[in-house]
């Protein structure tokens, strides 16, 4: 079963495998607190630990622009450069998350296998990419949201199982929560389920304990072009989206005739970010800054 | 499974503690970094794997990345990659030098890293720039207590 994520072994004193990285984050932090207390002369030790176990997440949130491919995977390669730079001085003070679209591409992790295309690779119907995460092909399109988390897994569980499942529990519980769909993990495939219906496929790379890449939830998705792969390498099983199991609910659903694409992709969002945050039990900072700011620091990396 | 009866008995002969996952196998004779990979120096040449710790972790590999023969290789920097179950995770180098052999095998058949970590599923071998790199290793029984202390945290 799935742990609600805490913030890994505990800071400070008992954990022999973290190097000492959380020093000196949060002893300014931890010190800040402490003489707020000492001001109103009531130190509260309880409060300072619940303080000191949060860890802050910014959060650049593009939910509603369709960003290139090739360009949101450069943006997290750099982050992901900064964070391990960072990790190295122990000064990785907080995780990052970009949640974005993408215009129409497949993409195809490191033991992707050519079979699972219907198409030949010179004749694709759109963009196609080999990346660096783990899992076969799969599409990215309008109306599907996208999360890349880029978290330190040192400040959270060592552990690559442990973080599947917890991106699927973000989406198990937005689903519940918002939509009350019941959705469900298959042994073996990761992913969300309805059913037969994969919603949300997850595929993600490690590089010193650092994640990126993530996952991608289906929420108003035309969900055509999946028919030109074997998603995922799975062959048996079909994708859905949110909105498709909303209308096959009926009219007397609260969804029916008054929601929008547009209100789904909304509600979807909000409830994204809130689940992260809790699962993951992060902080989220929101960052006003587009991906062509944050790349004009750095040159895009041919591919 | 051979290696299986050959791990218990490496096992039991380094006195190991069974963690919840079953015992994962170390042998006395190798090197070992802090992210789980090991190696075998023979002079200036280095065999370098993945540890049975590793591997159980992992689960079932799927996917080997390789790096090219000729590429350097730094202490503590990726050299390739291992996929299980949707999850791609760096390979680390524990010494510096140039690799000079892959292990071709693991591109039909990954799953070689999982049964055989030690032996059949090494990964890269690689000309040594340093050979004193060593010392900054692991031996067998401090890589057995790191591998516990790391399971009991979690």
């Amino acid at each position: 079963m799935i742990l609600v994520a805490t913030t890994g072994c505990g800071f400070g004193t008992s954990c022999p495998t973290h190097r000492p990285p959380k020093k000196r984050c949060h002893s300014s932090y931890y010190k800040v607190v402490l003489k707020l207390n000492q001001s109103n002369f009531k130190a509260q030790v309880s409060s300072v630990e619940i303080h000191h176990r949060v860890r802050g997440c910014e959060c650049f949130d593009l939910y509603k622009e369709l960003i290139p491919y090739q360009e949101a995977w450069s943006w997290q390669k750099s982050i992901v450069r900064k964070r391990q730079a960072l990790t190295g001085r122990d000064e990785d003070c907080h995780d990052n998350i970009i949640i974005l679209q993408h215009p129409p591409v497949y993409t195809l992790g490191t033991g992707s296998s050519e079979e699972y295309l219907n198409f030949d690779l010179k004749n694709a119907p759109y963009n196609i990419y080999k990346t660096e995460r783990g899992g076969e092909v799969t599409f990215h399109g309008p109306g599907q949201l996208v999360m890349y988390p880029i978290l330190n897994l040192r400040y959270h569980k060592m552990d690559l199982h442990w973080y599947l499942r917890a991106l699927e529990e973000v989406v198990i519980r937005v689903l519940s929560s918002t939509f009350s769909i019941k959705a469900s993990r298959l042994d073996g495939l990761t992913g969300v389920w309805v059913g037969n219906q994969k919603l949300a496929a997850i595929g993600i790379r490690a590089s010193q304990w650092i994640t990126y890449h993530g996952l991608a939830l289906n929420v108003t998705t035309d969900l055509t072009p999946f028919q030109h792969i074997v998603p995922c390498g799975i062959r048996d099983r079909q994708v859905g989206s949110i909105e498709g199991l909303l209308g096959e609910s009926g009219p007397s659903s609260e969804w029916g005739a008054e929601n929008t694409s547009h209100n789904l992709i909304d509600v979807t969002h909000d409830s994204l970010l809130k689940e992260f945050s809790e699962v993951f039990q992060l902080t989220l900072n929101h960052k006003f800054v587009s991906c062509s700011d944050f790349l004009k620091e750095e040159p895009l990396i041919p591919q | 499974m051979a290696s299986r009866l050959w791990a218990s008995r490496a096992a039991s002969y380094l006195r190991l503690s069974v963690s919840y996952r079953g015992f994962a196998s170390v042998v006395k004779d190798l090197k070992y970094a802090d992210t789980h990979e090991w190696v075998k120096v023979e002079g200036t040449s280095a065999t370098i794997g993945i540890t049975d710790h590793a591997q159980d972790h992992l689960g079932d590999v799927v996917y080997v990345e390789l790096p090219e023969i000729g590429a350097s290789v730094t202490q503590g920097n990726s050299f390739g990659a291992v996929e299980s179950v949707k999850a791609t995770s760096d390979v680390n180098s524990p010494i510096s030098g140039k690799v000079v052999e892959v292990n071709e095998e693991l591109s039909n058949s990954p799953g070689l890293v999982n049964a055989s970590p030690y032996e059949n599923g090494w990964v890269i071998k690689v000309e040594m720039s340093n050979t004193g790199e060593v010392d900054s290793l692991m031996d067998s029984d401090r890589y057995s207590k790191f591998c516990e202390e790391e399971d009991a945290a979690h």
